[in-house]
């Protein structure tokens, strides 16, 4: 068992890598096997998570350096500097990756049916496994070079899954869209990175914050990141590919494509925290994330009640539930060098945003599911077309229940407990800030009341007669993501001490970071 | 484990379930002492609009595109404008992103200077 802690931090990228690559020869095979190993390698990587998880929580951070002596042996010997490729595991990424794991197994075992009657399965699951490699390795590496290589397969692997039902005539246009805005972020990324490696010889995060002198250059690199992380978590006004993709989507595929999204949340969080930390203006740029918050709270959440596609009405919601976290963690940025503050509300609005975003991938994930349950067996995203489906699915209509109470914001839900943690704090800042959070959740609950109704109150329809629940596999994708609802409801308190401070604390803390690379010399 | 810090007061799910269940005892409480005359399956069962025939399901049933039409005529310059801006033309969507470029950068410089 100790071995397998050592080697987690790889093994949760390789495992996924190579069994993307075994797929097709096993799929020519059989069918069934391959997907037996598509969810069974998935369920494996989140068993290494929480081990993983659980060895960082009692030991601190884990670093892996690849083709060292030892793992642990960042710097080699005669070297100043690491030069090698090193994965770093802190509470921060652990708790992106066990989001990523888990939404990527009811993501696996959802698609079992839903993609059931689709042509080149074998393509599919391939590219669902590339997309988690890419994920978990943006969460993992301690590099910035190996980020925006892992940034380019999520991005590519998510392009081809949105555009992969070429039957419908609007995926192609989401997964263009997709690749676009992806390929420019990423080049942005890119570029930010040259500008740090033509100044100081260095890519690997730790070394880089260690010697961060905050030029000219160092500032025009955060701008170009800034903006890029956030064009790729859609936040507005950069928010606008965000309906057109994951409308369009598998729902399976969406709800990767949501926590693909949270990986560039981490990203976003390791630059401003970890890359610059101290350095920069941190009352401007807690300013410009909690502005970029606000506006994605409320644009998103006005513009999704209007809508009448299911899908698009959650996409909407997507970009307005990250503007909660962008508004907990930015009051955290903006205090970050003012100790009483940071004690008095900081650390607590960057608990909630953290909080926040597993709630989101829970209910956010669950709420796509049974939009997707339902296109699977009325064949319309249409909430015009749609009325009385609590009659025939049952188990859909309560896992929509369970998903819109959650995301409203309705006690006992883990989304009441992260935003009344990021309420109570965020108001200690500033109150208005506080009141347009309150506000966007009350339209959130009045926009999943109208899709509630309309797809599912009412009489039984008559041209859905025939309907009839789900298959089994979709209701299991489903009941993974609502029972981690319903613990995190229960057990807030939980969630919080074991996951989410430790998260905090290490995004305030950089100096650990860049200690477990910097003091791990040969 | 259950019971969450908050800085005004702790927040537990557990607390407010047995609050929501006593409440629950009591509305049932509270049913049971109500009109008994109820009979299921029965003509008293049957939607009733004023002795005016009863449309069929499909026509009865308020389609999302009518639901919140108040809230939506009151906000019509906001949604206009905003519906204005989501053009759906990928080009668009680039030159936001070069336009924040721009701010933020603006914004870092100009605080840099100050």
């Amino acid at each position: 068992m100790a071995n397998l802690i050592i080697h987690s931090p790889i093994l949760i990228i390789a495992i996924p890598l190579l069994v993307a690559f075994l797929t097709p020869l096993i799929g020519r095979a059989s069918g069934k096997a391959r997907d037996v190993l598509v969810v069974a390698s998935l369920a494996f990587v989140e068993f290494l998570v929480i081990i993983l998880a659980r060895d960082i929580y009692l030991n601190g951070l884990r670093v892996y350096t690849l083709g060292a002596l030892s793992p642990d042996l960042t710097i080699p010997e005669n070297y100043i500097v690491p030069i090698r490729i090193i994965l770093e595991a802190d509470s921060m990424s652990i708790f992106m990756a066990i989001i990523t794991a888990t939404v990527s197994l009811a993501a696996a075992i959802y698609s079992l049916s839903f993609m059931k009657e689709e042509t080149g399965q074998d393509r599919f699951y391939t590219l669902l496994l590339l997309l988690a490699v890419g994920m978990f390795g943006m969460e993992l590496t301690g590099d910035l070079f190996n980020l925006f290589v892992f940034l380019e397969i999520a991005s590519i692997a998510g392009a081809a899954l949105a555009a992969f039902r070429t039957r419908f005539a609007d995926t192609a246009e989401g997964g263009f869209k997709y690749i676009v805005i992806s390929s420019v972020a990423a080049l942005m990324v890119l570029l930010a990175i040259g500008l740090f490696y033509a100044q100081y010889n260095l890519i690997n995060i730790g070394a880089l914050a260690h010697v961060m002198q905050y030029t000219m250059l160092d500032k025009i690199a955060l701008v170009l990141l800034v903006t890029a992380f956030m064009m790729k978590l859609a936040a507005v006004p950069l928010h606008m590919w965000c309906p057109d993709t994951y409308s369009v989507a598998p729902a399976g595929i969406t709800i990767m494509l949501v926590v693909a999204s949270y990986a560039c949340l981490y990203a976003l969080f390791r630059t401003c925290f970890t890359l610059y930390g101290v350095c920069l203006n941190l009352t401007t740029v807690g300013w410009i994330v909690i502005i970029f918050g606000l506006l994605s709270m409320f644009i998103g959440v006005t513009m999704a009640v209007f809508q009448t596609d299911i899908k698009r009405l959650m996409a909407y919601h997507c970009i307005s539930q990250t503007g909660y976290m962008l508004l907990g963690i930015g009051v955290g940025l903006a205090v970050l060098d003012n100790p009483e503050a940071l004690n008095a509300y900081g650390i607590a609005a960057m608990d909630g945003g953290i909080f926040h975003i597993i709630n989101n991938a829970l209910y956010k994930g669950l709420l796509f599911l049974t939009a997707g349950a339902l296109f699977y067996r009325t064949g319309t995203r249409d909430l015009n077309k749609m009325g009385g489906l609590a009659h025939k699915m049952k188990w859909t209509t309560i896992f929509y229940i369970i998903g819109a109470l959650s995301i409203s914001g309705i006690p006992p839900s883990n989304g009441f407990a992260s935003k009344l943690l990021i309420y109570e704090s965020v108001y200690q800042f500033n109150p208005i800030l506080a009141i347009v959070a309150m506000i966007t959740s009350i339209l959130t609950l009045a926009s999943f009341t109208k899709a509630f109704y309309s797809a599912f109150m009412g009489a039984e329809l008559p041209e859905y007669q025939e309907v009839r629940e789900v298959p089994k596999s979709m209701i299991a994708g489903m009941a993974i993501l609502a029972a981690g609802i319903i613990f995190f409801s229960l057990f807030p308190g939980l969630v919080v001490d074991r996951l989410a401070q430790p998260a905090t604390n290490a995004l305030i803390n950089r100096g650990v970071y860049i200690n477990g690379i910097m003091g791990g010399g040969g | 484990m259950s019971i969450l810090g908050l800085s005004y007061s702790p927040w537990s799910p557990i607390f407010w379930l047995l609050a929501f269940v006593v409440v629950m005892i009591m509305a049932y409480f509270f049913r049971r002492r109500g009109q008994k005359k109820y009979k299921k399956d029965t003509a008293q069962t049957k939607i009733f609009l004023c002795g005016e025939e009863v449309p069929e399901a499909k026509e009865r049933h308020i389609r999302a595109h009518n639901v919140y039409w108040g809230f939506f005529e009151t906000m019509k310059e906001y949604y206009d404008t905003n519906i204005k801006a989501h053009t759906g033309i990928i080009n668009d969507y680039v030159i936001w992103f070069l336009v924040l470029i721009a701010i933020n950068a603006i914004i870092l410089f100009i605080v840099g200077i100050v």
